[in-house]
């Protein structure tokens, strides 16, 4: 391989390259990083804001943007959480609900996300205000929702099978990374497998030839925005579950980590430009790089500085490949 | 037409906003009320810096317990801060106008106070603060709330004692800008400097809550391993959070203390999984801010601090915290 075929290799695959190094990085600087129980922990890790940065990658490739994930989050495990409690707690929400089976916590999970991404979309799509006002608008009122909903106060104690989604296990694989795999799959597809897919990446290059060559703007807007909120409500279903409580605090700032997981992967913000292996690798990035600089008792107050300045880094080192092929 | 459809476009987008801000600021109303009775009563306004905080949930609580006691004495009005300095601000600024007898506020940052005190002082109203110290009290100020470090040395004395003076220990610590956080943890650093054998190996922050409380356990477990004895956290939740971690590594040998005695706490001790925590007593602060209030604006005699004392509870006496 001559040297401008091994750049141009860097260049399209440069941040699974900067994950690759980060990895044998770490397992040099500690004995425990490469151990099969640390590496499934760092995936389960990234499970949520996996899941979360899913949806916000086809936001953000059809040059959207999505703040209201973390609030979602909250909204979807908190009454999730209310319909499935078990029957011994105390301070049961509902104390004259039998025990449900998991399946209606999980519907009403998802269904809520739906609908607040459906109403970000409809807003976008029908109104024309920009995503960031939308989407900033339903951040502060889902947040006020889950409050009002609970009172403020935690909904705990959630029955086994609730709590299975979170802390299972299937054949040694937290039942958290399968539901995310399984979603980065099925995204996955729709993304480069279907009409929906092309739409997202048409919408995002040009939304105007993308109007004049056939594409319904408006449907697939909303579409794509409740696609997102659908995967934030899943999230906040597996939180929830993995913690035993939904509490209307939950998933504060999230939205920003899932764009940071996103941006890392190599979305570009200016649309039409990302991958769903970009965006899962990003959100590993970020998991080992929360891991590691635990494992190696960074002190809490640099690892903020690190992080920042990490994801700054990556996203140059991206940029500059994307200037090039211009 | 089109001028038409701009303008509806941007009301849409003015009301979108309210009604966003609206529910967002007041889920359980901005703005609460309590006291029933007629006729004259000392009027009272409370800036809380969050009503998103659980602890301050409960808090209020013990405010409203105390108002509705006193619906024919008091009149309370309640209002969020949501973590907003310049908000709070304002919103003194407006009991002031509205001419309360006295005023009290969980500040949101203690060492921004003054422009607070030297309001209220100024017009002679009283300022009565809770949970949080500012530290500076003048004629007219107050001060209800407990000691933070006290707790962080409870919670050390009981385990190195449980440990027999001999083991590491990791801290799990709130938000790294909070007073308690810092105070609790430096309360677990004196005690543990006074024994040879304890050893504090790593300090984080889980943000106050039990999924980030998680994450930094799981990752203390796969570095430390079987050396790890003991965690302390700042609060209960996180405590939680640290359980869950050691029960997925069926690690049933790592002791593990809080500090709250909140419900869920309360249902871990029993269940053995959580082995100690502190109770603040946060109704007890609240109902208390508003003796302090009440008496200052009568004119009584009213001690400047009032100290709400830390417990600690472990399952030998939960029932007294029940």
């Amino acid at each position: 391989m001559n040297v401008a075929a091994t750049k141009r290799m860097i260049g399209k695959y440069g941040i699974y390259f900067v994950f690759v190094i980060m990895v044998i990085a770490m397992s040099f600087a500690s004995p425990v990083f490469l151990s099969a129980r640390n590496l499934l922990n760092v995936v389960r890790q990234v499970s949520v804001i996996g899941l979360i940065s899913l949806g916000v990658t086809l936001v953000i490739i059809s040059k959207g943007i999505d703040l209201s994930s973390g609030s979602v989050l909250a909204v979807a495990a908190v009454v999730a959480a209310s319909l499935g409690q078990s029957g011994d707690w105390h301070a049961k929400m509902f104390p004259e609900l039998p025990q449900l089976p998991v399946i209606f916590p999980l519907l009403a999970a998802l269904t809520i996300g739906l609908i607040c991404g459906a109403i970000n979309g409809t807003l976008i799509a029908k109104t024309g205000i920009p995503a960031f006002i939308a989407t900033l608008g339903m951040m502060v009122s889902a947040r006020g929702l889950a409050l009002l909903y609970t009172d403020g106060r935690p909904v705990s104690s959630l029955t086994e099978s609730y709590r299975y989604i979170g802390q299972g296990y299937i054949l040694g694989i937290p039942v958290p990374v399968i539901i995310y795999l399984f979603m980065v799959f099925v995204t996955w597809v729709l993304l480069n497998h279907t009409k929906f897919g092309k739409s997202i990446y048409a919408i995002g290059g040009n939304i105007h030839a993308a109007e004049v060559s056939g594409v319904n703007v408006k449907r697939n807007l909303i579409k794509i925005y409740a696609y997102a909120g659908l995967l934030a409500g899943l999230a906040g279903m597996v939180l929830s579950a993995r913690v035993n409580t939904g509490q209307p605090g939950m998933g504060v700032a999230y939205e920003l980590d899932a764009i940071a997981a996103t941006t890392i992967g190599g979305t570009s913000h200016s649309g039409g430009i990302g991958t769903i292996g970009g965006a899962f690798v990003g959100a590993l990035i970020l998991g080992v790089l929360n891991n590691g600089l635990n494992l190696l008792g960074v002190s809490a107050y640099w690892q903020q500085i690190i992080k920042g300045s990490i994801i700054v880094g990556a996203v140059v080192i991206d940029m500059r490949k994307n200037a090039k092929k211009n | 037409m089109k001028r038409l459809f701009k303008k509806s476009m941007g009301l849409m987008v003015v009301i979108i906003l309210s009604l966003g801000l609206l529910t967002g600021c007041g889920p359980r109303g901005n703005e609460e009320a309590v006291g029933t009775g007629k006729g004259e009563r000392i009027k009272i306004g409370v800036s809380i810096a969050n009503f998103d905080d659980t602890f301050l949930t409960y808090m209020m609580d013990g405010m409203k317990a105390y108002g509705e006691k006193h619906g024919d004495e008091v009149h309370i009005e309640f209002v969020d801060a949501k973590e907003d300095m310049a908000k709070q601000m304002d919103q003194v600024e407006n009991f002031i106008v509205q001419q309360k007898d006295a005023i009290v506020v969980v500040p949101v940052d203690t060492s921004a106070t003054d422009p607070i005190t030297s309001a209220a002082t100024q017009e002679d109203i009283k300022l009565v603060y809770v949970n949080r110290n500012p530290s500076k009290l003048p004629d007219g100020t107050y001060y209800v709330g407990s000691e933070e470090i006290v707790a962080g040395r409870l919670q050390m004395e009981f385990l190195a004692e449980a440990l027999g003076g001999k083991g590491k220990i990791a801290v799990l610590m709130g938000k790294l800008d909070n007073e308690g956080a810092l105070k609790r943890t430096k309360g677990n650093e004196e005690i543990a400097e006074k024994f040879d054998g304890i050893e504090i190996v790593d300090k984080q922050t889980g943000l106050w809550q039990r999924n980030e409380g998680m994450m930094k356990t799981e990752d203390w477990l796969n570095r430390f391993g079987d050396d790890l004895k003991a965690i302390a956290s700042n609060n209960d939740d996180m405590a939680l959070g640290a359980i869950q971690a050691l029960k997925d590594a069926k690690r049933q040998d790592i002791l593990v203390i809080g500090v709250d005695a909140t419900p869920d706490g309360l249902a871990a001790l029993e269940t053995g999984d959580l082995t100690a925590t502190v109770f603040q007593d946060a109704a007890g602060q609240g109902g208390m801010a508003m003796e302090v209030a009440l008496k200052a604006a009568k004119g009584e005699a009213v001690e400047k601090e009032t100290w709400i004392p830390f417990r600690l509870v472990t399952l030998e006496n939960i029932e007294d915290f029940k």
